[in-house]
């Protein structure tokens, strides 16, 4: 039994790692936003599984909370943003795809050789998964590096994200209940801020490719 | 009890702000939430020091945390009192409007209890949702004034802090899972007050792995180089009042995360963490000190020796032991009152001459007499000259250096300082002297006031550093260095 | 006992050889339904080479014997590899069923279709070539690499004996490499293939198509050899697929409820595989030629994955 519970937490966490190679290789927001979605929901069943393994109720509320949160209201503020800067895909990323592909698969087996030598937590969970959680925070980055529009930016945060929370289930089976709350409070409050800002960046200089910003330096 | 009563403070006014009848009272209801806040750091800090830490539920409170909230309180009601003047003057300016003003109040509100919240919980996830939302409380202040260049810094500043703070919780996550191991599953597992108890037992490949993100992650938020690039365009873009405050008190919060977790990860693997602090830290100094010399901004140039002196108390951290960490501590607080003070003034220096360009001010001394003076002050101070606080920072910093062998930090560190002294006089010294032609005008009471506060409270602290001041800057050392 | 086998053996590469046509017949059947129109009959390819077997041939006069011993070539590639696939029972009767025995066998037919579309002198011909060994460049390594995982993951590189372990491993042995490796794989079946969105089977005279155009000089029995391998090919191919990365069904016993249990399950899967390759093409338009290293590395990046995860488990 729970090596089959392994084994589909294993997979579960594959299918989060193959959501954010997705992200890298497609320039479409709408497509950007549908995979973020989908990597949220496979989370959120990570979250129910753990908690359904280990007994913790409240890792149920996670789950439910991502569901909520990450499946429901960011994607559908995201599609109202896009819609409102009026941005469908990104032009020109700063590294081509292929390029970002090679690089993000050079993060996971960086991702991987990093955790290598953490041993005491083989009970607790596959070391997969944490090397995983690793690899999705860092692609996420990567991700916000190489492109430019400002929406782009605010998904590869989210994705980031998404990796900190597998890290945070697959570890730990869930931080507290009071400081995932407050995480899912401050993750809600970023993204409509950030959007806020993405409006005025929009409304300011006529697009929202964020390399115009470059006016500061020194 | 009484600490909820504290953050609910600002909170409240938050609220009295934002629906306040008449914009006419605004400035002095803040004013009074601050004054509030700083009567009640008082007393609790009092009470700290007397019955040793207050530990009540989610509060956590010991010598470290009363040194920052001490300088948060006093720091921000003196900026308070500045902003009422600072912020009345842009609106009689035409450059704000009465709406903006209400807005400028209700997020220092805000952003004075999302900073008091870093310093009082104990859970050390809590810590970092307080840090997180620091930046989003701060960030509409950085994009205050709505033109090109305020928003691009303030896209750049919540861009940049939010993936550092990311990369902070994958740490605290890391620490979690270490302390799960010694503690199973315990609500209490990531509280500051019982991890510092067992950190020489917790898994040290964790906490490493842990400590690498929390110095990528919380250093990016105190401005640690090469993760600093926010911070100068932020405090330079944001009105002088938040800079003063961000500059003293929000790099102090994020640098307070990173002890925190400096404590637990020295005492598991024994000089790990403080080797990466004293890297960042050197480095740091360095590209502040390359980047005083070319920038042509008044404000970007104090923003970058706000990451030179961040660097430095990295590098006091990273030395470490009594003295080191006295040091650390002692350049804390002489930074916030002297940088705090320069950017007061500096903010005055703005508002005269309307450009930050350093070449295009000249005779500050005679134009703004009282500021000027403040603010060479507040210049030979940061760079270091004796009888200013940061010069005694400094020398026990070389001290400790020293005594524990490091020559060549202790080499590095004084050639570095050199190379900031002559970049950092090499700018404001022509900004002094000469003849602005513009008409001198006095500087009111209430900007003069918190300014020669500022001063005098330095000047102690550099000058006479009374005995019970010292005793208990060496009883916090041996909290921070006890558990190395 | 012995006997058998050959039987059984001999009868399943039979089978494939024969159902090859009908194969892409299915492909283009379902496609027509997918997009509502009637679609021609499952027969048609093979009226199609009748036709072409019936006529008359026309050799350009600047080619060498090279263009005439080409299709035989690539047919007798395609057709020897046909004969290393264990279908329904793991014996196999060709020279053992080693997988990257059989994927350099088939390399033999590609390349051999690339010098040939030299050969007529047409520029078509030529560009057709030169984007498909660009293609073919880029696939080689991730077809590899998946081949690799697959094989680390059941300890050999024998299709019949991975096929064997992975049907015979239980629930678990589904896990992240060799999901990785099948994604991985499905993707280089297309571009192996020429299927869309690599390229547009369905074309033959327009300046992106790359198969289409290294045959377009031949014509009569030569196209139809031509014709049949590369349908041939694309058999081999989704049966590497469905029998080397989801065997669940393939038989090791020889009584006549498991064999045909195991053909049951080989058509169902068959027909599985063709329906997404029918509904991928309707769905799909041709990607550019710049773009496709783009899939190609996303492939190649599956497989390092897949390889990695099972190194590291």
């Amino acid at each position: 039994m729970t090596e089959i519970m392994m084994n589909s937490l294993n997979i579960l966490a594959v299918g989060i790692l193959l959501a954010s190679l997705m992200a890298m290789t497609t320039p479409r927001m709408g497509q950007l936003i549908r995979i973020f979605t989908l990597q949220s929901l496979m989370l959120a069943g990570m979250a129910a599984l753990v908690g359904y393994q280990t007994g913790s109720e409240h890792l149920y509320i996670i789950a439910s909370i991502i569901v909520l949160l990450k499946v429901f209201i960011i994607p559908r503020f995201l599609n109202y943003s896009i819609e409102r800067i009026k941005v469908k895909r990104e032009l020109e990323p700063l590294l081509g795809i292929p390029g970002s592909l090679l690089l993000s698969a050079a993060i996971v087996v960086l991702a991987y050789f990093v955790t290598e030598p953490v041993i005491s937590l083989t009970e607790v969970i596959t070391r997969n998964c944490l090397a995983i959680s690793l690899a999705v925070t860092l692609i996420g980055l990567l991700l916000m590096i190489t492109r430019r529009k400002a929406m782009t930016e605010v998904i590869g945060l989210l994705m980031m994200e998404n990796g900190l929370f597998l890290a945070v289930i697959s570890t730990s089976h869930g931080m507290p209940l009071i400081v995932e709350m407050g995480i899912f409070f401050d993750v809600l409050v970023a993204v409509i801020i950030m959007g806020m800002f993405a409006f005025r960046i929009n409304e300011t200089f006529e697009t929202s490719d964020t390399s115009i910003l470059k006016r500061l330096r020194y | 009890m009484m600490v909820s009563l504290l953050l609910c403070t600002p909170l409240l006014f938050a609220l009295f702000c934002a629906l306040a009848p008449s914009n006419r009272w605004i400035g002095r209801l803040s004013l009074l939430g601050l004054g509030l806040v700083l009567i009640q750091v008082l007393d609790l800090s009092y009470g700290v020091i007397q019955n040793g830490p207050l530990d009540a539920g989610m509060w956590y409170i010991d010598d470290i945390s009363v040194i920052f909230l001490l300088l948060m309180a006093v720091i921000s009601f003196l900026v308070g009192i500045y902003a009422l003047s600072y912020i009345g003057h842009e609106l009689h300016e035409g450059v704000l409007t009465p709406r903006d003003s209400r807005f400028y109040h209700v997020f220092i509100q805000l952003f004075l209890f999302t900073m008091l919240l870093v310093l009082v919980v104990d859970s050390l996830g809590l810590m970092w949702i307080a840090i997180e939302s620091t930046t989003l409380a701060s960030a509409f202040l950085v994009g205050f004034y709505k033109k090109e260049e305020s928003l691009e810094a303030a896209w750049k500043y919540i861009m940049i802090c939010s993936v550092g703070i990311a990369l902070a919780l994958m740490g605290v996550t890391l620490m979690y899972a270490s302390s799960l191991d010694v503690f199973g599953d315990s609500s209490r597992a990531l509280d500051w007050s019982v991890l510092k108890g067992v950190a020489a037992t917790l898994d040290p490949t964790l906490l490493k792995l842990s400590f690498i993100f929390i110095i990528a992650g919380y250093g990016t938020k105190a401005g640690l180089a090469p993760m600093h690039t926010w911070l100068p365009d932020a405090h330079s873009q944001a009105p002088s009042p938040v800079s003063a405050m961000m500059s003293a008190l929000l790099l102090n919060c994020a640098m307070y995360g990173i002890i925190r977790f400096h404590v637990i990860t020295e005492a598991a693997v024994p000089g790990f963490s403080s080797s990466l602090l004293l890297g960042f830290g050197l480095v740091s100094v360095a590209v502040a000190a390359l980047f005083i010399s070319i920038t042509t901004d008044l404000k970007r140039m104090l923003a970058y020796s706000s990451i030179e002196h961040m660097g430095i108390v990295a590098i006091a951290l990273g030395i470490g032991g009594t003295w080191g960490t006295v040091g650390a501590v002692i350049h804390i607080a002489a930074h916030s009152l002297t940088k705090s003070m320069l950017f007061l003034s500096a903010g005055d220096i703005v508002q005269k001459y309307g450009t930050r360009d350093i070449a295009s001010i000249t005779g500050v001394l005679k134009s703004i007499p009282w500021s000027g003076r403040f603010f060479t002050a507040g210049c030979l101070g940061i760079v270091g000259l004796p009888p200013f606080p940061i010069f005694l920072g400094e020398a026990i910093i070389v001290y400790a250096a020293l005594q524990s062998g490091d020559f060549l930090v202790a080499a590095l560190f004084l050639v570095l300082l050199l190379m900031v002294f002559v970049a950092f006089t090499y700018r404001f010294v022509p900004m002094l002297g000469g003849d602005s032609g513009l008409e001198p005008s006095p500087s009111p009471l209430s900007r003069l006031l918190p300014m020669g506060i500022l001063l005098i409270m330095g000047l102690a602290l550099g000058l006479v550093l009374p005995g019970p001041v010292l005793e208990f800057l060496q009883d916090v050392a041996a909290q921070i260095g006890g558990v190395l | 006992m012995d006997y058998s086998l050959f039987i059984i053996s001999t009868l399943q590469f039979l089978a494939l050889l024969v159902s090859a046509p009908a194969v892409v017949g299915l492909i283009r059947l379902l496609k027509a339904r997918a997009q509502g129109r009637r679609g021609a009959s499952l027969l048609q390819p093979y009226r199609d080479l009748r036709k072409l077997w019936r006529k008359d041939e026309q050799v350009s006069e600047d080619a060498s014997w090279l263009f005439r011993v080409a299709p035989l070539i690539s047919a007798a590639s395609v057709i020897l590899t046909t004969s290393m696939l264990p279908v329904l029972h793991v014996t196999v009767l060709g020279p053992g069923s080693d997988m990257i025995l059989a994927i350099y066998i088939l390399m033999l037919s590609r390349a051999m279709l690339v010098l040939s579309s030299l050969e007529g002198g047409s520029v078509f011909g030529g560009m057709g070539g030169s984007r498909d060994s660009m293609i073919s460049v880029l696939i080689e390594p991730a077809l590899l690499l998946s081949i690799f995982s697959l094989a680390a993951l059941a300890g050999s590189t024998e299709l019949s004996s991975t096929a064997q372990f992975i049907s015979q491993g239980g629930y678990l042995i589904i896990g992240p490499t060799l999901i990785l490796a099948a994604a991985s794989f499905c993707i280089t079946t297309l571009a192996e293939n020429a299927r869309l969105p690599f390229d547009n089977p369905a074309t033959h005279l327009e300046l992106t198509m790359v198969h289409e155009a290294m045959v377009l000089e031949y014509s009569g029995r030569s196209l139809a050899l031509m014709e049949y391998s590369s349908w041939l090919k694309l058999t081999v191919f989704i049966t590497i697929l469905v029998n080397g990365f989801l065997p669940w069904g393939i038989s090791s016993a020889l009584d006549p409820l498991s064999l045909a249990l195991a053909s049951l399950a080989f058509i169902f899967k068959l027909i599985l595989a063709l329906g997404l390759i029918a509904l991928l093409e309707s769905q799909m338009a041709k990607m550019r030629l710049f773009r496709l290293p783009n899939l190609l590395t996303t492939s190649f990046t599956l497989a390092l994955l897949a390889l990695m995860a099972f190194y590291i488990l």
